[in-house]
């Protein structure tokens, strides 16, 4: 056997992970070669002297230190059990509760889902009604509001037709005072006012009435139609 | 006796895994011991040692459920002992160097009469032992005095069987030189 291989096979020699024959062949080998037999003199010199590192005793603080990280440890794993077991316990009451065939499974999430389906249509067609309601309502408010400015912001009849008209109604008017109660009230923003100053002037001459109803030729207002028909018939009356 | 006391330690380490954890503590009074040697002669500190000891259980612990069982559990307890070895090198990498200052040095006091050459030896092995690289020393303790087999070295290190050969024939020649040179260069 050559130098390398024997010095491949000293650790097995050392350690004694070696068979007979191997070790036989070692040992027939440095008894011939110098060199060989050096190495593992001095190998096994430092492997036997290793044996005098005697085993050394740990301090008592490490047992206990151990225990205690123990204990500590099988409390925290019986509080874990614990928690497992009710988490299991829950589990198995779910279990029970959802039904096992795929079948009724199926049905009963299909019932859920209409269900749910159901509920919310309702409450949402309910929502928008009462989303239309608040909204009329609104609506109306404001035209009441409108109403109440617009009736508060504007003068009577009897304010704008003023003292002429109260006059014309109980004697028989002047020229001079028919037409001055035509300018009054013919500049009048208001249909109606001048609808009645019409009503007016009823019994007054032919002449004063065209007058006046040039003043309501511009008007589109249907009542205002309906009164300048009326006057020009009972002209013709 | 009580039966679990005779139980193996695959046993025992399986009713550990299986949620017996009281059961650690006869694992930790058969094999404390020898890893608090184990440690010490890797870092040569008596009070890291014990700490490692202390996280190798816990680590233990920690990891139960991933016990294998199979009959290797010196080659699980050494898993993690390296582990909790390699973590704590990684720790302190940068606070300390390992072979200058780990190492429990010797009084430069003359030696008390009681002293024995036997205790010098030991001290001059320890001593020998630190100035190995971290790898061959380990690879020689598990050998030497774990007694474990280079096979089992080798699968614990990852390595090929050849491999670890070649690294305990090294470690022990580099350690032979080491304490040769400790001594005075006079061989005893």
């Amino acid at each position: 056997m050559k130098c390398t291989q024997i010095k491949n096979k000293l650790s097995d020699y050392l350690t004694g992970d070696i068979n007979e024959t191997a070790r036989t062949d070692i040992q027939e080998h440095v008894t011939q070669c110098d060199a060989c037999r050096e190495e593992l003199e001095n190998l096994s010199a430092i492997w036997t002297k290793l044996g005098v590192l005697q085993e050394e005793q740990p301090s008592k603080e490490l047992r206990s230190r151990f225990y205690e990280t123990l204990e500590i440890y099988k409390n925290t794993q019986e509080q874990e059990t614990v928690k497992d077991r009710m988490g299991s316990q829950m589990d198995s009451w779910f279990h029970r509760l959802v039904p096992q065939r795929p079948v009724v499974q199926f049905s009963f999430a299909l019932l859920f889902l209409v269900v749910g389906l159901a509920a919310g249509l309702f409450i949402r067609g309910n929502w928008q009604r009462n989303a239309e309601i608040a909204q009329l309502r609104q609506e109306v408010g404001q035209i009441r509001q409108i109403t109440a400015a617009s009736l508060l912001g504007q003068e009577t009849l009897k304010e704008q037709l003023g003292e002429t008209g109260q006059n014309l109604q109980v004697a028989v008017p002047d020229r001079q005072t028919l037409l001055d109660f035509l300018g009054q009230t013919g500049s009048s923003s208001t249909v109606d006012t001048r609808l009645l100053a019409l009503d007016i002037l009823f019994p007054s001459s032919s002449e004063t009435k065209q007058e006046y109803l040039k003043t309501l030729s511009e008007q589109s207002y249907p009542l205002t139609e309906i009164a300048k028909a009326l006057a020009s018939n009972i002209g013709r009356f | 006796m009580n039966p679990v006391d005779k139980a193996t330690d695959n046993d025992l380490m399986i009713l550990v895994r299986d949620g017996r954890v009281e059961k650690m503590a006869v694992l930790f009074e058969r094999h404390h011991v020898m890893l608090f040697n184990f440690f010490l002669r890797l870092t040569g500190n008596r009070n890291i040692s014990e700490d490692l000891v202390q996280d190798v259980f816990v680590r233990m612990l920690k990891y139960r459920s991933t016990y294998q069982g199979q009959n290797k559990f010196m080659l699980w307890i050494f898993r993690i002992a390296r582990n909790a070895h390699i973590d704590f090198l990684r720790k302190k990498k940068n606070e300390v160097s390992m072979d200058e200052h780990w190492y429990e040095e010797p009084s430069s006091d003359p030696l008390p009469l009681e002293k024995t050459e036997k205790a010098q030896d030991a001290m001059r092995l320890n001593q020998a032992l630190a100035k190995l690289p971290v790898k061959k020393r380990e690879v020689l303790l598990l050998s030497r005095f774990q007694n474990m087999k280079q096979k089992e070295i080798a699968e614990l290190l990852g390595c090929r069987t050849e491999a670890v050969k070649a690294m305990i024939h090294r470690a022990v020649k580099d350690l032979g030189k080491a304490y040769f040179e400790l001594s005075g260069g006079v061989t005893s």
